[in-house]
C-alpha cells in the first residue's frame, strides 16, 4: 500500500483521511439534528460541546485533507463519461465547500451566542464576531441549510459509488478501500 | 444645680452622639450607571459571561476607618443578562436561580482588612437561593475622594454551595462550580 495517490487509484492517506471524515461528517450531522431538538437539558449542553468541538476537529481535518489533495495527482475517471467525470468532481468540491462552510459557520453561531468552543480542553477559540442575537439566528439558518446541503450531496455521492460498484461493477469504489 | 447637671448630662450626651457620628463611615450612594456586577462560569471547558444589571447598595465605607466600615449588596437575580438571552432565562429557573422564590442574593460584610497596598479584603456572608455561605472577596479602590468613589474587586463562588443548579445540573463536569464575580462599585455621597 502506497501513502501517495497514484492515477488508479487513492493513496493511505487520502483513503483514511476519506473515511475518518466520513465517520466524523455523519456524527456530526446526526448528533446536530438530534440535539436540537431536546430541551434544555445538561446532555443537551454536553451534546453541543461534543457537536462543537468536533466540529472543528472536522475543519481541521478538512484543511489537512484539501492540502493533500491539491497536493497530490487524483486517480483517473476515465471509464465515465464526461458529464459522469463532470458530475463527480462537482461533487467532491462541493464537499469541500460545505466541509469548510459546516465548521466555519457553527463556529460563527457560537461566537455570536457569546459561548466559545473549546478544544476538547485543549485551548478556546477566539470568538469570530461580537455577540449579537440576530446575526446568531442568521448564522444558524445558514448552518441548517448546509447541513441540508450535506446531507444531499452526501447521498449523490454515496449512490453514485453504490451504482458503479453494483451496477456498472467498475473500480470507482474500490479504490476508495 | 438641678440645671447645670442636666445641662451637664445634655452636653455629655451631644458630645457622645457627635462622636459616634463622627466614628462612623461615610455612607455611599451607588451610581448604577458606572457600577457593574460580572460573573464568569465555564461550560463545556470553555468561559461564558454574564451580568446582573440591577442591584443596591448600602454602604458604609472608609479605608481610614475599617472597623466601622459596613458593606451590604442586595442583587435583583431577574436583572441576569447573558448574550445568549436562552442561558439566562435557563438561570431564572427553579433549577438555578428559581427567581420567583429567591429574587434577591444578598451580601453583607461588616470585617474589612487591609491586605496589600490598596488592596482590600471583604469577609462577608452571601445568600443566594436560601444558601447562606461565607464569602471573602478582595478589591482596589482605584479612585477615592471625598465625594466618589470607585472600588473594584472579585471572589470566586462555588455555585452548588448554594444550590445552583438542581438535579442533573449539580454535576460540575460540563457546569464547573466555580463561578468567578467580578465587580465594579461607582459610589458618591
Amino acid at each position: 500500500m502506497i501513502f501517495k495517490n497514484s492515477r488508479d487509484r487513492f493513496g493511505l492517506i487520502a483513503i483514511t483521511l476519506h473515511w475518518a471524515m466520513a465517520i466524523l461528517l455523519i456524527g456530526l450531522v446526526c448528533v446536530g439534528l438530534y440535539m436540537v431538538r431536546l430541551p434544555i437539558s445538561l446532555d443537551k449542553l454536553k451534546l453541543y460541546g461534543w457537536h462543537k468541538e468536533y466540529g472543528i476537529l472536522a475543519l481541521m481535518l478538512v484543511m489537512l485533507r484539501l492540502g493533500w489533495r491539491l497536493g497530490n495527482v487524483n486517480p483517473k475517471l476515465t471509464t465515465l463519461t464526461w458529464w459522469e467525470r463532470f458530475a463527480a468532481r462537482s461533487v467532491h468540491w462541493l464537499f469541500y465547500l460545505f466541509m469548510i462552510a459546516l465548521p466555519l459557520s457553527g463556529w460563527f453561531i457560537t461566537s455570536a451566542a457569546g459561548l466559545p468552543v473549546s478544544f476538547f480542553g485543549l485551548f478556546v477559540l477566539p470568538n469570530l464576531v461580537a455577540p449579537n442575537e440576530s446575526e446568531r439566528m442568521f448564522f444558524e439558518w445558514v448552518h441548517e441549510w448546509l447541513g441540508y446541503g450535506l446531507i444531499f450531496i452526501f447521498c449523490c455521492h454515496v449512490g453514485a459509488a453504490l451504482k458503479h460498484h453494483f451496477i456498472n461493477k467498475d473500480d470507482i469504489l474500490r479504490r476508495m478501500l | 444645680m438641678r440645671i447645670s447637671l442636666l445641662r451637664g448630662l445634655v452636653g455629655c450626651g451631644v458630645l457622645c452622639f457627635s462622636a459616634l457620628v463622627w466614628a462612623a463611615a461615610p455612607t455611599w450612594q451607588v451610581v448604577p450607571a458606572e457600577s457593574k456586577i460580572t460573573f464568569t462560569a465555564t461550560q463545556n471547558g470553555s468561559p461564558l459571561t454574564g451580568e446582573f444589571k440591577s442591584f443596591t447598595g448600602d454602604i458604609q465605607f472608609d479605608p481610614a476607618d475599617l472597623t466601622s466600615s459596613h458593606v451590604k449588596i442586595a442583587v435583583d437575580i431577574a436583572s441576569v443578562s447573558t448574550s445568549y438571552k436562552e442561558v439566562a432565562d435557563t438561570l431564572k429557573t427553579p433549577d438555578w436561580f428559581d427567581v420567583k422564590l429567591f429574587p434577591q442574593a444578598v451580601f453583607e460584610a461588616s470585617h474589612f482588612t487591609k491586605v496589600a497596598d490598596n488592596q482590600y479584603q471583604a469577609d462577608g456572608s452571601l445568600k443566594i437561593r436560601d444558601k447562606t455561605v461565607p464569602v471573602v472577596l478582595t478589591f482596589s479602590l482605584d479612585k477615592w475622594t471625598p465625594q466618589a468613589a470607585l472600588a473594584k474587586g472579585s471572589t470566586t463562588l462555588k455555585r452548588t454551595a448554594f444550590g445552583v443548579g438542581k438535579g442533573d445540573w449539580a454535576k460540575t463536569d460540563a457546569v464547573k462550580d466555580d463561578v468567578k464575580v467580578d465587580f465594579i462599585l461607582s459610589a458618591k455621597k
